[in-house]
Parts: structure tokens; sequence; C-alpha cells
């Protein structure tokens, strides 16, 4: 049975004279956790953002669920939830509001509206604030007055709420203390339905710099300017991998 | 040799340089007639005329202002807001429009602002008459534009990566639009909002030399008759006005997480949407449909009637207005750091903060009538007018970020034995110089503009003609010069921009 929910087949992307990504083929299945390894300015970013089709590839193609970005509707696309390295929060709004904003695939503009006149309900958000061991005080307090951390919590509660059940992740460990690594990760990597009841499996791919972090993670993959260096089982990196892409 | 070498802190300096042409023409036309009237002007400041009859004609007129100036802000600062996102390119990049939409409106909208509410104002009441309505739609024509301008130019700065991590969660675009725009809106009607009521207040006083109505028109009227006790009483009511509306405004905080008060402002919002448009179907359905309004004959003329307008004349009644530009923005910029530079002490302090506060205040026309006491009508007495009422104005901005700066600078160089005025000029200005000569390149576009008002009243260039062309009725003409007038405005909003940023 063919489980791949994402696919990258020979994927290129270039910005001016550059080539960002080279003939990238990737196929994710469905409850995979995939880490990806590889130093700043390797690619990782421009891979994520090409797999959640924010950047279009200048050559290639994405499917989510056998089908290409272009032919998926709204509801189809925001089961993917992104947490970008630069948390992409919005900073004029509260910690509760910016969570509120991953509710917005699944809410009509009324609820947007009501969101930021602070007149939603955020019991849902606060339960996810409190998931990822945000204290309430931060709750109300504008994203601008947060600590780094604080963001970061804030940043993947947004993305957890959505209830995706793929994730895709870069660099989501920044700013934790190790305490508060092993907690999340295992947030993000375990999923949990809407209503909390039942569990299915969630598919992950996150960007990585740590190596201790891997023990979760099913396959590993090396990425080296622009170009694929090995797309292995986790049991089977060894230290000649880790050579090619550092 | 030494190389000339311009930094900002000279260049606010240089303009200053156009007294000596202005200075020059100025003393030739200087006549000793009108001096004892203007004597008796200033000696009126001190001794304003109190009786029951002038309260309560001062009450009514002030009302009548208020209600103008309040409706007229509140109708453009709302459709400015809307327009604003309309013509910004972050609407079309959620939606997926193409761009090309943003430039049409942009002009548009560019256009409309060029032109100053008085010209507005005018060319609406020798069309329709003198109407309290037509006062609000004249200051709302061109503020819409120049708020959507100030709206468009603060969402254009809402981080990119925002609008993409939002765009990810595919929310609907309406969603999306009002969660990233919300802020940026919100912080530009605080920031921006009250001084604008107080710029809606002004322009009705304007509007009121003109006749439409307010405490301008009676102003107007004590400076015909003049009556100089009665003049300084309305002039006086204005201030406490302004001052007031300043202090209430400074006390209101717009808290947006409180919700009954959001829902107010919410409610005000779509009302004032509402009534706007019923208004603005009844005046086409009123004035068009049932042809009802006054000179219909002389708007069909348009095209019948030919211009005496000589080609000759014309191009210098254009260079004229671009002289009265540069010389009235030539003072604006350099007299204010001139005079606060020299005289850097706290008592000369107070009296120049007393005195551009009254240049703020007295309404151009008024300050061109009481000069025009002693000095015959020229480019020069015109640019002079201008020149001191937009010195009042950057000279309280200056004041403002002058008093916010830290002082350390200026103290450690006063503490070398350097002179005051240095440690002031290499201290203090010199490092409010850049921002300050950006915020002068954004009020030149509103020094040309303004223009239209002192060529009105002071016999010079496009606006004594647009004056002229109305009373006459020659509409091929008061086209011509509109056209003149906006290409200039337009020109001027260019290259003030490309200052602006290079400034930026």
């Amino acid at each position: 049975m063919n489980n791949t929910v994402l696919e990258l087949k020979n994927i290129s992307y270039k910005y001016k004279n550059d080539l960002i990504l080279n003939k990238i083929n990737i196929k994710i299945n469905s409850g995979e956790k995939i880490a990806l390894l590889g130093k700043s300015g390797s690619g990782k970013t421009t891979l994520i953002s090409v797999l959640n089709g924010t950047i279009k590839p200048t050559q290639g193609e994405v499917k989510l669920f056998n089908k290409s970005f272009e032919e998926l509707d709204r509801k189809q696309k925001s089961k993917i939830t992104t947490i970008w390295q630069d948390l992409r929060l919005i900073e004029d709004l509260s910690a509760e509001q910016n969570v509120n904003c991953g509710l917005l695939a699944e809410n009509n503009f009324y609820f947007a509206f009501k969101n930021l006149l602070n007149i939603s309900s955020f019991k849902k958000a606060h339960k996810y604030m409190q998931l990822c061991k945000l204290h309430n005080s931060v709750y109300d307090k504008k994203i601008r007055k947060l600590s780094g951390g604080q963001k970061q919590r804030v940043a993947i509660a947004r993305s957890l709420i959505q209830g995706s059940n793929i994730l895709l992740a870069d660099e989501p460990f920044n700013n934790l203390d190790p305490k508060l690594i092993t907690t999340i990760k295992n947030l993000m990597l375990e999923s949990v339905d809407k209503d909390n009841t039942k569990k299915s499996p969630k598919t992950a791919l996150v960007a990585l710099h740590r190596l201790d972090l891997l023990n979760d993670f099913d396959k590993v993959i090396g990425i080296r300017d622009g170009k694929i260096f090995f797309n292995i089982k986790r049991n089977n990196l060894k230290k000649i991998h880790l050579e090619k892409i550092y | 040799m030494n190389k000339l070498k311009l930094n900002f802190t000279s260049l606010s300096f240089l303009p200053i340089l156009v007294c000596i042409p202005l200075g020059y023409q100025l003393i030739n036309n200087i006549h000793f007639g009108g001096f004892k009237l203007f004597q008796e002007f200033l000696i009126s400041a001190f001794n304003p005329k109190i009786d029951n009859e002038i309260i309560i004609t001062v009450i009514k007129r002030l009302n009548e202002t208020i209600l103008i100036g309040f409706f007229s802000w509140l109708v453009s600062i709302i459709f400015g807001a809307i327009f604003g996102i309309i013509s910004s390119n972050f609407f079309y990049k959620i939606f997926n429009i193409p761009n090309f939409f943003c430039r049409i409106i942009r002009f548009f909208l560019t256009i409309i602002r060029s032109i100053h509410e008085v010209v507005w104002g005018i060319l609406l009441m020798q069309i329709y008459g003198i109407n309290f309505s037509i006062g609000i739609i004249a200051i709302c024509i061109p503020y819409i534009a120049v708020n959507s301008k100030v709206f468009a130019e603060q969402l254009e700065t809402i981080d990119y990566k925002s609008f993409e991590s939002i765009n990810q969660i595919n929310a609907a675009k309406f969603s999306s639009l009002l969660t990233l725009i919300w802020n940026p809106i919100i912080n530009t009607f605080k920031n921006f909002g009250l001084y604008r009521l107080e710029c809606s207040i002004r322009s009705t006083v304007i509007l009121g030399l003109f006749g439409i109505g307010g405490i301008g028109t009676s102003i107007f009227l004590s400076f015909q008759t003049l009556n100089f006790r009665e003049l300084w009483t309305y002039l006086w009511s204005l201030a406490i006005l302004i001052i007031l509306s300043g202090l209430i405004f400074k006390k209101i905080k717009f808290n947006t997480t409180n919700k009954i008060l959001s829902i107010f402002f919410i409610a005000v919002f779509f009302i004032t949407i509402l009534f706007s448009f019923s208004y603005f179907l009844y005046f086409i359905f009123n004035n068009i449909f049932n042809n009802n309004f006054e000179n219909t004959n002389s708007v069909s003329s348009l095209f019948k009637s030919s211009s005496d307008l000589g080609l000759f004349d014309f191009l210098k009644l254009i260079l004229e207005t671009i002289i009265l530009s540069l010389l009235s923005t030539g003072i604006a910029i350099s007299l204010p750091p001139l005079v606060i530079g020299i005289f850097n002490n706290n008592t000369s302090k107070i009296f120049i903060k007393i005195f551009s506060f009254l240049l703020r205040l007295i309404p151009t026309p008024v300050i061109l009538l009481t000069l025009l006491t002693f000095n015959n009508p020229s480019v020069s007495l015109a640019a002079l007018t201008l020149g001191l009422h937009n010195a009042g104005i950057t000279s309280k901005l200056l004041f403002t970020n002058l008093d916010r700066q830290d002082k350390r600078n200026y103290i450690a160089m006063k503490s070398l034995g350097i002179s005051k005025k240095t440690s002031w000029l290499l201290g203090l200005f010199s490092q409010q110089a850049k921002s300050y000569l950006a915020y002068c390149a954004y009020r030149s576009d509103i020094i040309i503009r303004e223009t239209a008002i002192v060529g009105v009243i002071g016999s010079v260039g496009l606006g004594w003609q647009l004056q002229e062309s109305l009373s006459s009725f020659a509409w091929q003409e008061v086209t011509i010069v509109l056209i003149a007038y906006s290409s200039i405005a337009i020109v001027g909003e260019l290259i003030n921009g490309k200052i602006k940023n290079s400034l930026t």
C-alpha cells in the first residue's frame, strides 16, 4: 500500500544565481519521523519552505497526498503545520492571540475578529500553552515582551493547536533548556487528536543541529550545499555520514 | 583647497539663503499706509472683546467648527484606512491579485490629494452653493487620500515572514488579512489619528474664511470690518479649543483589550460607513439626478467655453507657484533651527514656543492679510506667510524631538568649555538633523498644496488664477489650472519621496 504523504520529485530551487536546492528527491511516509541534518546555509530552511508550499521550486514537483499543491484545497493544505526557525509570530499580538491564530484555518472570519478583540475563547489556546510549559502570567503578554524560550514555546503551541498530521519544524529546540527539550520533543512527535482521545501516527520532518536528539527519529536525511548526501534509517547512521555533511 | 562638504546639519540651515531675494523684494514693496492697522492688530491680541453677545457667537461658531471638523475627521480616517488597505501591496499579496490595481488606486489617490481642501471647497461651493455638508465633503476628499497614504505606508512595514506564516496555516484570506493588519491600523490610528483631528479643525477654520461657516467665517468677517478685538476673541477661543482637544486626547488611552470600548469603536466604524454611503447616495440623487445644482449650465459649458488665459501668462503663474513653494519651504526648514540655536536659553525658548503656536494658530490667510497692511502683494509676501506658518509647525516637531533627546553629548561638550550655541548645534541638533529634514521633505508636499490658499488671497500663482476663473465660471480655465496644480503637486511629491527615502 502506498502511504506516502509528502513527496519531492527532482526539486531544484534557484535564488538569483545561486542554486539553493539541487535535484532533491524525498518521500515521506505516513507516521515517519525524519531528522534533517546539515550545516547552517545547507538548504534546510529552503527545503522546509518548499515542502509546506511557501516557496515554489524552480524545477520539480511537490506532492501532498499524491496531489500537487495547486490541486489541494485549503482544508487539505492545513494538514501541514510548520514551526519556523525565526518563529514568525505576530509581535503586536499577545501570546494567547498568537496561539489562537493556529485555529484560523478551521474557523471563520468572525473568529479572527473576536481573537483580535480579545473576546474569543482562549480555553484551547491555554491548554496547549500549558502543555508547552508556559506559565499563565505570559498568556496575555505581547510577544515582544517575552523571552526567546517563551516565544519558541508560543510558536510550538500555535503549531500544535492546528492538530495537523504532518509537522515540519526548523530547529524547534533553539532557546529551550534541556529539561524542556525532552517534554517539547515528545509533544511534537506524539500525535494528539483534537479531542485528545485518539492517537494517530504523526509524520514529522525536523531540522536539527544536535545529534543527541536523534533517538526518537526513524530516518535521518543529510543535506549539504542543497544536495542530499544520505537518506538512511537512524540505526544505520555512522560517523562517515556526518563527515560528509559537516 | 578644501572641498565644501555638506552634511545634514548644514543642509538644514542652507535653505535660509532664500531670505536674500525674499527680503530684497519685501523691502522694495514696503509701504507705510497700514502700519497703524498692524499696530492695532497686535495690541488687540492683549485686549480681546468679551461680552455676552460675542461669547454666544463664539460658542455657536465653535460648535459649527467642531461639528464640521469632527465629522470630516471621522469619515476621512475611516475611509482613509479602507483605501490605505486597498492601496497597499500587502492586500494584493494576500489575495493574489495583480499589483497593477494597487498602482491604479495609488495614482488616483495621488491626484486627489494633490489638490488642497480649500480648492475642493471653492470648487464645490461654486457648483453646489454654500452648505454645511460641502465643508465636510471638501475636507474629506483630500484627507481620505492623505490618510490612505499614511495607512498604506504603515501596512508596507508588516513583516513578510508573518504573512508567510499565517498563509501557511491556511486561514481564510480575510481572516489572514485582518489578523495581520489589525495592529498596524490601530497603531497608526493612535499615533496619527489625533493629529489629523487637529488638522481637520484647522482646515474647517480655513474653509470658514471662504464662507463655509464656523469660526473661520467670523474671523474673516471681523477682519474685513477691521474689528481686531473681535478677531482676537475668535482666535483665542480657537486656541483654547485646540489646546483643550489636545489635552483631552492625551488623557484618552485607546485600549484595544477593553471589550466594551472595542465594540463601541467597531459600531462607530460601521455606522460611519453606512451613514457616509447613505449620504453619498442622497447627494447624488438630490444634486445630479434631479439636476438640482445651481450652476449646471456653467459646468456643462466646460467643453464649450474658450480660455482667455494666454500660454505665457499661464507659464508665469506655474513658475510663480513653484518659486512660492521653494521660498516657503526654505523658510519652514531653516528658520526654526536657526532661531532656536541663536536664542538658546530658557526664556527665549518660551517666547519662541508661544510665537510658533501663534503662527500655527492664526490661519495663513489672516497672517497674509495682516502683512498686506504694510507690504504690496507679491510672491515673496505669500512665501513669507506660508513659510512662517509652516515654520510654526516644524518648530513644534523640532522642540518635541530635542526635548526627548539624550543630552549627554551636549552636556559633555559644554563641560569641555565649548560655547553653548556650538554645543547645541553639534551635541543636540546634529543628531536630529536627518530626521528633521525627512519630516521637512514631507512638509514641503503640504506647502506645495497650500500655495493655493495664499495664492487666492495674495494674488499670486495658480491659486489666484483659480479664484479668478471660478468667479467668472470659466470652467475650461479652472480645469487647466487644476491639472497644472495637480501636476506640480505630484512631481513635488515624487521628488520629496525620493529625498525622504534617501534620508530614512
